[in-house]
This record gives structure tokens, C-alpha cells and sequence, in this order.
């Protein structure tokens, strides 16, 4: 036990409301070694990040830890007094936050956020902590530390935010380093760097580190071992290979099932998690996860499973633990074994083609009001001349980093926005000549499918007034009649009818975006634009949704613009692809040609960049680097030639016309494609 | 940031403008005219027609706002109908009597409503959270005629420690030379400001203590004084910058009801007096002068948000 650095033993933490008391942690049991990388993971609301808080005692209002202890270097942080722990806090202990925006306090600068602790702890002068403060920057990775510590929160990028969260919390050298969903609000190759930067310090700094995340991912090759959390208890906590490779727990096996980069093919539906995590308001009986269990015997829900060591039979046969009575047999294909069937019939889809965009742009002035400045003033350039073709029944993905103008595309073709140049035809007419009464109806025909649905949703309505809004809008039915479309709308997408007399605040996440997606289909429309419908979501329900999304498709036909930041979604549930970056349409074609032979360096590097879930991937390719430059003032010629590991000078002068070096339909702008000289070679 | 000021001085100029032009109008919209308001309802056509030529009213209105533009220039308003002065001069007494007591006021109120604010919000939810609020809601709804009655009732009738009169001297100099007689006055303009104040301050700094930043302070090892000096208190006076603008120019239009109550002849009583007796040229020159502290009040607020907001220096 003492060559642990830090050990938690049957932790309890609660979190009191006014209404009620949240049993937020029930028994929490971890260790880790100096040096040693622990990943936790779980959905949302598991006590992951309770966890994390609870080692620094910055539980949020109304928690408190009820029982258990936190030793770290033998002290008992649980039960330590305001001051040691403050003594510990970012001295010995650096955390990381999610969201490095609102981490950070915008009215300071910089280099007076990166240098406080210093002052605290070690009792340099100003003018010492000012210059380990900027020795620190330039270690993660900041140009020019210099300047930028005179700069403030906002002047920086996100992930350039994020280093300086990462400076702070190493700033003081600690021996651990928490980092909470340090990536989760970065974009995927801002996400890579920053993952990078993390590995490279601790191999460095020597440091031990528990990485909190929801995303499988993420964890894959950054962690030694993993602690998979559920509702409040360690369900399994295994070294991270032997955890991915034969995971035991049936909670372990249902998360990696509901991956969509581990379903089959693209035609199997992905394994869901029925329900919702218990409330934890009251102590459930028996195994936490049993109602949501495939495998749950009358012993599950009678009493409940404690977490049993057992050697791992593979390499070095460190520990493997789970709770679970009925554990998943080490020599099946844990994924095959809860992935439902195939549905018979396979998706129709047409060659008719539905909407076309020809040239479309939407540029967006940057000094609006009555004085600003007339035309070829500066500009937004959010999206530069897209063309692209979506045939009637099929899902066309859009994928791109932030601000690549994805959700601006998608807000045009609804019709929320009118594009600054070029077309877009639905049904071979151009919505962008459309009068009011004329785009009234075209709206019958295309819906919009939100994020976040709580947010598009009206919270003083109900669900009901809801789903009768935009049939109401349109004229269609009588009350009686709009009242049995509501009630069809709520079977289709799978929530209980009694659903109309309830506020949006009474669902979950994933309900919620159900009924996101039953609003959408209320007019019936032949066309869904659906911006990120599953990026809020966890894991589990995010197969859920998906799988209704197919299902629906089928049945009805419908067509999807499918816009996602997410490659493995968009590669599991798009027919084709089109890349966006920096508001120009790279790449384009069907989505087995585009994510297997890409013939963009941005798609190519996009792919490389991607953190598969699988801790015994090889590295491949050369992930991308550096950041998306300003919308206002793109590069010249290809906009994609800062970042561009082949870029030439031609690349500077000259767009890229689109072509199709490889195959009809697979088109791509790039002086330089990719294409594969032989078989499998398509690294540059 | 010289940017940014050079912009918002530059539209406050405008907005000057835009007011020099209501005042204007506003004249020439006097029922009869100046003339008829001077004259009287019994005044001949003849007599009203040498009043205009005298004035300069008969000329065209382009015209004649250039003369009045000329004339606000040069720092005359007009002469007063029945005080038989210049507007100048009668504003002259009295708004540095003003400007004192509100100016007073608002010191006051701001040095004591940020640290309430602060200890109801740190102490949100306990007694003192609880005491603190009542007595905001108190003051905030007691009248002020009604809070000035009480004050003098207990400090200078009963107690006897404080004048029922504020002072009577003429310059800022001989006023400040009377403190205690200002104390009640000042007090009774500024309890009201305080509960107004300290409840902004409050709900700032409660939404500040709820940012992740203040986890990140937290996670650094800052002690909870220290998070609320450093970090918490400068980002929580923002929006009470908006507050200190728009009080400015209320301040300066209305202190009409402490005024009389203490005897301190300032703009509210000029005001108030002109009105009844229908001294028009007073009345806009008061009005103007509302006006400018209108503009310069919320220049103040943005220079105070450009200083203390970093992320607004930038945007423009």
C-alpha cells in the first residue's frame, strides 16, 4: 500500500439539494502508483468527475464526502482541514477542467493566471513566478510565451486556451495531474495536440495521471489501466489492453458494443442500452445495472455483486476486477454477442436526385450597422462556393472541425439563411428565388433536427403544443386530426403517448432528442437536415437515436443531411460523405471511398488524427498539426495549404479545381490528390 | 483601447448634437411661441410681432438654430423669464449644490453596497443573507420624503445630533465646509442607492462565485478571500458599472424631493420652480444639461467596461 501515491478506499459522496440527496458516490475503490496513467470512464451522471472533484475536495455546492478515505502521500484528504488541502491544490495536485473558455477568468491575464500558483505555493517573488510562468508556457507549446502573457483569455484559440489551462496546473510540478474531459469540448485534431502534449509532459515531468473521460477513445493509448464507473460504483477496473481486448463486466460490453466504429457494417444496426442510469436519489437494490441488463437474473436484483479480484489471464497478469454475477465469457466476441440483428430490408435508395447545390457562399460582413462599410469590405467567408448533389433516400454526411461552415450550410438549405451567392435546387427548384408563401411551403418538405433540443424547445410548452406547432403553422388537419399525427409521431419515435401532457424538462437527453426528431418529421418533410443530433449524447443512447434515425429512413424514405464533427458517425451511418474545411467542400464521394482511399491531405490527416477506441491500434500516418486559420481572412489558393504536410507553391496561387482522379463520384479539390499508386498505399 | 475611446467620444458628440436639436424644437413648439409664454395672454399682435423681431424669431428656422447653436457655444442658454437672469448663471448656482449631494450619494452608496453585496452573497442563504435582504426590500420601498421625515425626526429632533438644514453656502468649497449638516441629507439620497445597489451586487457576485473560473482559482490552492479579491470582484462590478451610468443623470434631474425637504435650493427646485411658473428658457437649459450628463453618463459606463472587461477593449 505504500508505494501507492494516491488510494481511494470506499469513497461516499453526497450531493444535497433542496429536494433531495443524491447518493453521487456509493463506495469508490482506486488506486494508483507514482507515475501511473488511470483513465475513469463512464456516461453521464456515473460519478466520474465526483470522483476526480472529490481527491481535491471541490465537490460543488451541497456535496460532501460521507464516508471513506483519500490518502495522497499518506494524508487522508478526505478528513484534511481547509489549509492542507489548499497546500495540496495545485502544488501537488494540478487539475484540468472540460471547457477552457469558462475555466479560465476572462478578465485576467494570462500570465497572472499561470503564475498565482506559483506565488501560493512556493513563495517566489513576482518576477520569479512570471518567469516560470512563461518557461511553462513555451513547455506546452505556446508560441511566443512571451506575448501571450500579457494577452487575455479570449485573444486565444481554444486549444491554445487549453494549453495554458494544462500550464497551470503543471506549473508547480505536481506528482498527479486530474484532467476532466481535458478534450471533449476541442476539435479532433486540436483534441490530438493536446492529448499529445499531455503524454509528452508526463513522460517528462514523471507524473502520475487520472484521465476522466466519457470517450473510449480517448482513454485507448493514454492510460495504464481504467476504471470503468456506473452509477455511482467501479463496475470493472482492468489494465486498459486486457479491458478493451475482453472486457467482463455485461455494463463494459454494452458500451463497447454501442460504438459505432465497432459495428460490423454499416447495415447492422448498433447494440443499445435500454432505459437510463438508475436516480441514485435512493440506494438501488441488488446490481446497479441490472434493469438495463440483457444478462440479469432474479440473483442480480436480489442482492448486489461486489467487485471480485481476479488475476488477467493475458499479459503480466496484473488485476482484472468486476461486478458481476454473470460476467461476459472471455472467449466470445463481446461485441457480436448483443449486436441485434439485421433488419430484411435493405434501404431504398434512388439515383432521382433531390437537392442540389451549385456554387452556394455565405459570406458574413464583419462590421454591420448603419455606418458599416459597403461591398469588398471584410468579410466572414463561411462557406466558399460548395457544390454538391443529394439523391432522394440517402444520408449524406457533411464532417468538418469547427467553424469549417458545416452548420451554416445546413441552415441555408433549410432556408434559415439566404446564401450570398450561388444556388440551391430542391426538387429542381431554386429555394433562393422562393417568395414568402412559396418558402412556407418548401419548409413542409425540409426540417431542421437540433443539437440541442432542449434549447429549440419552448420550456413553458408541452410536448403536445410542441408537435402541433408546425401543424398548426401549416394548416393541416383538424384538432382531432392533428391530435392522432402527435400520437403516431410519439409510437414512431418511441415515447409513450402520455408524453403530449409533459414540459421538455421532464425528459432525458436522449428523449429529448427523439422528440427533436418526431417535431422534425411532423410535415412529413422529404428531407431532414440534421446538425450534430447525437454529439450531446452518450454513448448508449447515441446508438439508440441512430438506429431510430435508420429505422425511420427506411420506413419512410427520408433523405438526410447529416452534418457531424464525429468521423465514426458519419462513417457508420452515411451513404456519402462530403469534408468540409474552412468553408470549401475537399472532398466528396461515397462514404466507403472517401473514408478508405481518402484523396484529400485534410481528410487523410483527419483520419489519422481520429482516437480509436482500440489500445493495440497502431499509430497510422501523420496526424494533423498546427490550427484552422480565420474565416476572415482564409489563405490564398487552396485554404487548406497552411496545414498541408505536401503543400507546393502552386498550392499559394491557384485554387484547386475539383476533379476525379480515382473513381466517377469520388471528387476531390487538391493540386496533389492522394491517389493510391498501389494497393493500400495512400500515406503522403 | 485609444481606438475604442476615440469611437465612443466621437458618437457621444452626436448624440449631443441630436439633443441640441430636440431642445430647439422643443422651443419653437411653445404654444404661441416664446412670445405668448413671455407676454402673456393678453399681449397685442403688436406687441408679439416687436417681441420676435427683438429675439430674432422671425427669421427662418435653419437660421435661427444656428444662432442658438452659436449661443449654447458660447455657454449662453437664454435669459430666465421670471427670475431676470441667465440661464447660465442660475444653473451655475446651483448645480455644483447638486453635484455635491448626489455625487456624496453615490460614493457613499457604492462603498457600502459592494462589501453588503459581497456578504450576502458569500453569505447566501444564512441570517445574514436573510437580515440584509429585508433591510434592502425596507429601504428600497420606503418613500423618500417619508426615509427624510424619520431621519430628521430621531437625528435632529430627538437626538439632536445633526441639522435639519443642509448648508446654505454658495461654492463646493463652503458646502463641504458643513459636513454634518450634509450627513442627512446625503444619507436619505443614499439608502435607497445602497439597497439597489448591494442587490446587483449581490446577484453578480453570486453568479461569478458559480463560474468555472472560480473552480480553477479553487483547484490552484486561493484561499476564498483571496478568489473574491482577485478574481471574483473585478468581474462582478461589470455589471454595476451599468448602474453607476444610468444613475448619473436621475441624479442630477431628481433629487427634487430631498432638495426641499432639507432646504437646499439645487437643480430639482430650479427645475420644479420653472415648471410652475412656466420659465421656458430655464426649463430647456435644465433640460439640456440632463441631457449632456445623459451622454457623458454613459460614456463613463463604457470607458468603466473597457477598463474592467478586457474582451470589450478588443471587439471594438
Amino acid at each position: 500500500m505504500t508505494d501507492k501515491l494516491l488510494t481511494i478506499e470506499d469513497l461516499h459522496v453526497e450531493i444535497a439539494s433542496r429536494a433531495r440527496t443524491v447518493h453521487a458516490l456509493d463506495g469508490v475503490d482506486l488506486d494508483l502508483a507514482p507515475g501511473e496513467a488511470l483513465g475513469i470512464v463512464g456516461e453521464s451522471g456515473c460519478g466520474k468527475t465526483m470522483t476526480a472533484l472529490s481527491v481535491l475536495g471541490l465537490l460543488p455546492n451541497g456535496g460532501r464526502i460521507t464516508g471513506g478515505r483519500v490518502l495522497f502521500d499518506g494524508t487522508d484528504l478526505a478528513a484534511a482541514a481547509q489549509p492542507v488541502l489548499r497546500d495540496v491544490r495545485g502544488n501537488t495536485i494540478g487539475m484540468v477542467f472540460q471547457d477552457p473558455l469558462t475555466s479560465l477568468n476572462p478578465t485576467m491575464t494570462i500570465g497572472a493566471q499561470v503564475a498565482e500558483p506559483l506565488v501560493l505555493h512556493t513563495g517566489a517573488t513576482k518576477a520569479e513566478a512570471w518567469r516560470k510562468a512563461e518557461e511553462t508556457l513555451r513547455l506546452v507549446g505556446m508560441p511566443q510565451p512571451g506575448e501571450r502573457m500579457k494577452n487575455y483569455p479570449h485573444q486565444l484559440s481554444g486549444g491554445m486556451r487549453q494549453r495554458v489551462a494544462i500550464a497551470m496546473a503543471l506549473v508547480c510540478e505536481p506528482k498527479l495531474l486530474i484532467a476532466d474531459e481535458p478534450t471533449t469540448a476541442l476539435d479532433v485534431t486540436t483534441q490530438h495536440q493536446i492529448l499529445e502534449l499531455i503524454d509528452e509532459l508526463r513522460d517528462r515531468l514523471g507524473m502520475a495521471m487520472i484521465l476522466v473521460t466519457h470517450d473510449l477513445g480517448v482513454i485507448a493509448k493514454r492510460v495504464d489501466k481504467v476504471a470503468v464507473m456506473y452509477a455511482g460504483k467501479v463496475a470493472e477496473r482492468a489494465g486498459v489492453r486486457p479491458l478493451f481486448a475482453a472486457p467482463r463486466h455485461r455494463y463494459t460490453q454494452a458500451l463497447f458494443a454501442a460504438l459505432p466504429e465497432r459495428a460490423a457494417d454499416e447495415s447492422q444496426p448498433l447494440a443499445t442500452i435500454p432505459g437510463l442510469p438508475p436516480s441514485l436519489v435512493v440506494r438501488p437494490t441488488g446490481c446497479r445495472f441490472a434493469p438495463r441488463c440483457a444478462f440479469a437474473t432474479d440473483e442480480c436484483r436480489a442482492a448486489e455483486p461486489e467487485l471480485t479480484d481476479a488475476l488477467d489471464p493475458g499479459e503480466g497478469g496484473g488485476e482484472h476486477a468486476f461486478a458481476c454475477f454473470h460476467p461476459v465469457d472471455p472467449e466470445t466476441d463481446p461485441v457480436a454477442e448483443v449486436v441485434p440483428p439485421a433488419p430484411e430490408a435493405a434501404p431504398v435508395r434512388t439515383d432521382e436526385s433531390l437537392l442540389t447545390l451549385r456554387e452556394v457562399a455565405k459570406e458574413y460582413p464583419l462590421n454591420s450597422g448603419p455606418f458599416a462599410r459597403r461591398k469588398g469590405a471584410a468579410a466572414v467567408s463561411a462557406v466558399a462556393g460548395v457544390s454538391l448533389t443529394v439523391k432522394r433516400g440517402e444520408t449524406f454526411g457533411i464532417v468538418g472541425e469547427s467553424g469549417c461552415g458545416k452548420s451554416t450550410l445546413g441552415r441555408m438549405v433549410v432556408g434559415l439563411e439566404a446564401p450570398t451567392g450561388g444556388e440551391i435546387r430542391f426538387e429542381g427548384q431554386d429555394i433562393t428565388a422562393l417568395g414568402r408563401k412559396e418558402l412556407r411551403a418548401h419548409r413542409r418538405e425540409v426540417q431542421l433536427m437540433f443539437q440541442d433540443s432542449y434549447a429549440s424547445m419552448d420550456p413553458r410548452s408541452r410536448v403536445g403544443a410542441i408537435l402541433r406547432e408546425p401543424l398548426v403553422i401549416q394548416g393541416i388537419g383538424d384538432r382531432a386530426a392533428q391530435d392522432a399525427r402527435i400520437a403516431e409521431l410519439l409510437d414512431e419515435v418511441g415515447l409513450p403517448r402520455g408524453a403530449v401532457d409533459r414540459y421538455p424538462h421532464e425528459f432525458s437527453g436522449g428523449q429529448r432528442q427523439r422528440l427533436g426528431l418526431a417535431r422534425a418529421l411532423a410535415l412529413s418533410p422529404a428531407l431532414v437536415v440534421a446538425d450534430e443530433p447525437v454529439s450531446a449524447l452518450d454513448v448508449s443512447v447515441q446508438a439508440q437515436i441512430l438506429n431510430l434515425m435508420r429505422d425511420l429512413q427506411r420506413d419512410k424514405g427520408l433523405t438526410y443531411l447529416f452534418i457531424s464533427h464525429d468521423l465514426a458517425v458519419v462513417r457508420y451511418l452515411a451513404d456519402t460523405v462530403g469534408v468540409m474545411y474552412l468553408g470549401k467542400l475537399v472532398e466528396t464521394g461515397p462514404a466507403e471511398a472517401v473514408f478508405g482511399t481518402p484523396l484529400h491531405p485534410y481528410t487523410r490527416g483527419l483520419l489519422d488524427t481520429v482516437n480509436e477506441p482500440d489500445p493495440t491500434a497502431e499509430p497510422t500516418g501523420t496526424p494533423l498539426g498546427g490550427e484552422t486559420p480565420s474565416a476572415a481572412a482564409p489563405p490564398s489558393g487552396c485554404r487548406f495549404r497552411t496545414r498541408c504536410p505536401i503543400a507546393q507553391d502552386i498550392c499559394a496561387t491557384t485554387e484547386p479545381p475539383p476533379a476525379e482522379p480515382t473513381a466517377a463520384g469520388h471528387r476531390v479539390a487538391c493540386h496533389f490528390p492522394l491517389v493510391p499508386a498501389g494497393p493500400g498505399a495512400a500515406g503522403a | 483601447m485609444t481606438r475604442f475611446l476615440i469611437k465612443r467620444v466621437g458618437q457621444a458628440v452626436i448624440v449631443l448634437f441630436l439633443v441640441s436639436i430636440i431642445v430647439f424644437v422643443l422651443l419653437h413648439l411653445l404654444p404661441g411661441g416664446p412670445a405668448r409664454a413671455i407676454l402673456g395672454p393678453t399681449a397685442t399682435p403688436d406687441s408679439i410681432a416687436h417681441f420676435n423681431h427683438q429675439q430674432g424669431y422671425d427669421r427662418s428656422l435653419p437660421v435661427q438654430y444656428v444662432q442658438y447653436l452659436g449661443r449654447l457655444l458660447t455657454g449662453d442658454l437664454g435669459e430666465s423669464y421670471k427670475l431676470n437672469q441667465s440661464v447660465t448663471s442660475l444653473i451655475g448656482e446651483r448645480l455644483p449644490k447638486t453635484l455635491v449631494l448626489t455625487g456624496l450619494a453615490i460614493v457613499l452608496a457604492a462603498i457600502l453596497a459592494i462589501p453588503l453585496g459581497i456578504i450576502q452573497a458569500v453569505r447566501r442563504g444564512k441570517a445574514a443573507d436573510y437580515v440584509l435582504t429585508g433591510a434592502a426590500f425596507l429601504a428600497y420601498a420606503t418613500p423618500v420624503f417619508f426615509l427624510g421625515l424619520i431621519l430628521i425626526l430621531v437625528f435632529s429632533q430627538q437626538l439632536q445630533i445633526f441639522p435639519a438644514e443642509a448648508p446654505q453656502a454658495d461654492t463646493i468649497g463652503g458646502i463641504l465646509s458643513e459636513l454634518p449638516a450634509l450627513v442627512l441629507p446625503v444619507v436619505t439620497m443614499a439608502l435607497g442607492i445602497i439597497a439597489a445597489f448591494s442587490r446587483y451586487m449581490r446577484s453578480a457576485v453570486l453568479d461569478n462565485l458559480s463560474e468555472e473560473y472560480v473552480r480553477t482559482a479553487r483547484a490552484k490552492g486561493q484561499s476564498e478571500a483571496r478568489i473574491m479579491a482577485r478574481h471574483v470582484l473585478r468581474n462582478a462590478l461589470i455589471p454595476l458599472a451599468t448602474l453607476l451610468g444610468l444613475y448619473l443623470p436621475t441624479l442630477i434631474s431628481g433629487a427634487l424631493v430631498v432638495e426641499s425637504m432639507f432646504n437646499y435650493p439645487g437643480m430639482g427646485l430650479l427645475f420644479w420652480n420653472s415648471a410652475q411658473g412656466s420659465d421656458f428658457p430655464v426649463l430647456l437649459g435644465v433640460t439640456l444639461v440632463v441631457g449632456v450628463a445623459t451622454v457623458i453618463g454613459s460614456l463613463i459606463t463604457d470607458i468603466a467596461y473597457a477598463v474592467l472587461d478586457p474582451r470589450i477593449r478588443s471587439v471594438s
